[in-house]
């Protein structure tokens, strides 16, 4: 998937399909827009940063799970969790670096975005991508030369989150905003971020 | 400032517990053979406190966690058996079948110290004995492995450290030989012979030893972590900030583990166990302090575990 920060304008629809799609339980949610404030008077800027998993090459929640429960698929790398296995252990809800992973209180077990694995295989797009107004997510088979994402990733110059983590992500952003509250805790300026997850604060 | 916690204090009470029974047996286990594995003695004594002690801890915890996995609290109560269906090098897959693997073996060691039991296969001392070397690796591999389940995520840079699962492992070690202290003073009543005061005094002085030198490779150890965890830049030196002065959870670390975990009760032990060990002395220290001694280091394990799973959950990654 790509996404094209300079075209969002945080009006949530991605998390409200998202949240329609599953009925994940109230304060979760699988995918979201993020805040970022930042600046003082008159310097200032507000942008935003929509998160999903970003289904790595090397996912770190997959090697910790003692089970089995969560893999990678080989046909088409989406990273997914098998519900009947889990046991909840939240041994990948540490192992994340992005945080994306939660325990979903219905089923008791870790969950997370999986591309709409449901809808994807039927041909269509993710539920979040359908209903974004402004076309800034879009999605694709990275794989093939020939895909709109991978004509993206070749033109403009794209970036991925936390990538010293290793993980690499297969999510990738045009003019994502990479602030972030802790890059500035020594100096003067304001930057508040906003995460829109039960519990607000970015780790 | 609320924050968001998955792993709560079943999980703090079940690396505290685990390690301080995976400990006690080792420390039992590894007296016994260092006394030539006999019938009784000294060594015999602190052996005993500590095979019958340390499964007890153990079970304790593990029934902590599994109450707490995501499947026990939405109904699927035996879905814990998929840990049992898979061998993968997921750390938490190894710690669970090393758990397995040691709560049979040391319920078998403490089993052949009940006496009034019967011993159905061959003699007693020898079973001890097979079960003691079996029990000290199977120990230190449950103690070392709630330290390597921490440490094995990136993303949790606090955790993310080598001295970590050592640190885990001398404090189970430590909390251990507190544990068979505690037994023992608390058990132990007045008004013995000359012999029997003689024997006490003299196992007691063992232990003190045992564990004034397991304080001080403790403190050694927090000394590493904090020390090469403040030197990196990045997330690591945040990480490590909630528990240096002006952090969240630095009085809770320094008082609670430092201070009344590791300080107070090594210098209380120095001060009781220096006599003997350098004038030849006889050790005589009442059974209430080694009670106080003892539970001051089993408080701080119990904090150093709390305040390590906390500040692991509320840190993270710096930059997006």
């Amino acid at each position: 998937m790509v996404i094209d920060a300079r075209r969002c304008y945080g009006v949530q629809a991605c998390t409200v399909a998202c949240k329609a799609e599953y009925k994940v339980p109230l304060g979760e949610n699988r995918s979201w827009v993020e805040e970022i404030e930042k600046g003082n008077y008159p310097a200032t800027s507000r942008s935003f940063l929509p998160r999903l998993c970003n289904h790595c090459d090397e996912p770190a929640c997959v090697p910790v799970c003692p089970t089995g429960a969560t893999y990678k698929r080989a046909e088409d790398g989406i990273v997914v969790i098998d519900k009947n296995i889990c046991i909840g252990c939240k041994y990948c809800v540490q192992a994340c670096p992005y945080d994306m992973r939660f325990v979903n209180e219905d089923t008791g077990t870790a969950d997370k975005c999986d591309f709409c694995i449901h809808r994807v295989s039927q041909g269509l797009d993710p539920a979040c991508v359908e209903a974004c107004p402004s076309r800034a997510r879009i999605f694709g088979d990275l794989n093939d030369p020939e895909s709109e994402v991978s004509k993206l990733v070749a033109e403009n110059p794209v970036t991925v989150l936390r990538p010293e983590k290793g993980t690499e992500p297969n999510v990738y952003y045009i003019g994502a905003d990479h602030t972030d509250e802790h890059d500035v805790v020594a100096e003067t300026m304001y930057v508040d971020v906003k995460t829109h997850r039960r519990y607000e604060e970015r780790r | 400032m609320e924050h968001e916690l998955f792993w709560g204090m079943p999980v703090i009470l079940y690396l505290f517990l685990a390690g301080m029974g995976a400990g006690s047996t080792v420390v039992g286990a590894s007296m016994m053979l260092r006394g030539g594995g006999g019938p009784r003695g000294v060594h015999h004594e602190i052996a005993r406190y500590g095979a019958l002690l340390g499964p007890i801890p153990v079970i304790v915890g593990v029934l902590a966690i599994i109450f707490e996995l995501g499947s026990w609290n939405v109904g699927h109560y035996f879905r814990f058996i998929n840990l049992f269906l898979v061998m993968n090098l997921s750390p938490m897959s190894v710690g669970s079948w090393l758990l397995v693997a040691f709560i049979i073996t040391s319920l078998m060691f403490a089993y052949s110290y009940l006496r009034f039991m019967p011993m159905p296969f061959g003699d007693r001392l020898k079973w001890r004995v097979a079960l003691a070397w079996i029990n000290i690796p199977l120990g230190i591999g449950v103690a070392i492995y709630t330290g390597v389940l921490l440490g094995a995520m990136p993303s949790r840079p606090f955790w993310n450290s080598p001295m970590l699962a050592f640190l885990f492992l001398i404090s189970a070690l430590s909390t251990g030989t507190a544990l068979i202290i505690f037994a023992r003073a608390f058990v132990t009543r007045g008004g013995l012979s000359e012999e029997k005061r003689e024997e006490v005094h003299k196992s007691g002085y063992i232990l003190a030893s045992t564990d004034t030198e397991m304080i001080g490779f403790e403190i050694l150890a927090v000394f590493l972590f904090l020390m090469f965890a403040y030197l990196t830049v990045g997330d690591v030196r945040y990480a490590v900030a909630t528990i240096l002065p002006g952090g969240e959870l630095a009085s809770m670390f320094w008082i609670g583990v430092v201070l009344i975990g590791l300080v107070i009760p090594g210098l209380l032990e120095l001060y009781a166990v220096a006599p003997s060990l350098i004038y030849k002395r006889k050790y005589t220290v009442s059974r209430w302090t080694e009670m106080a001694i003892a539970l001051a280091v089993i408080f701080g394990g119990f904090v150093l575990r709390y305040v390590v799973v906390t500040a692991g959950q509320i840190t993270g990654p710096v930059g997006i």
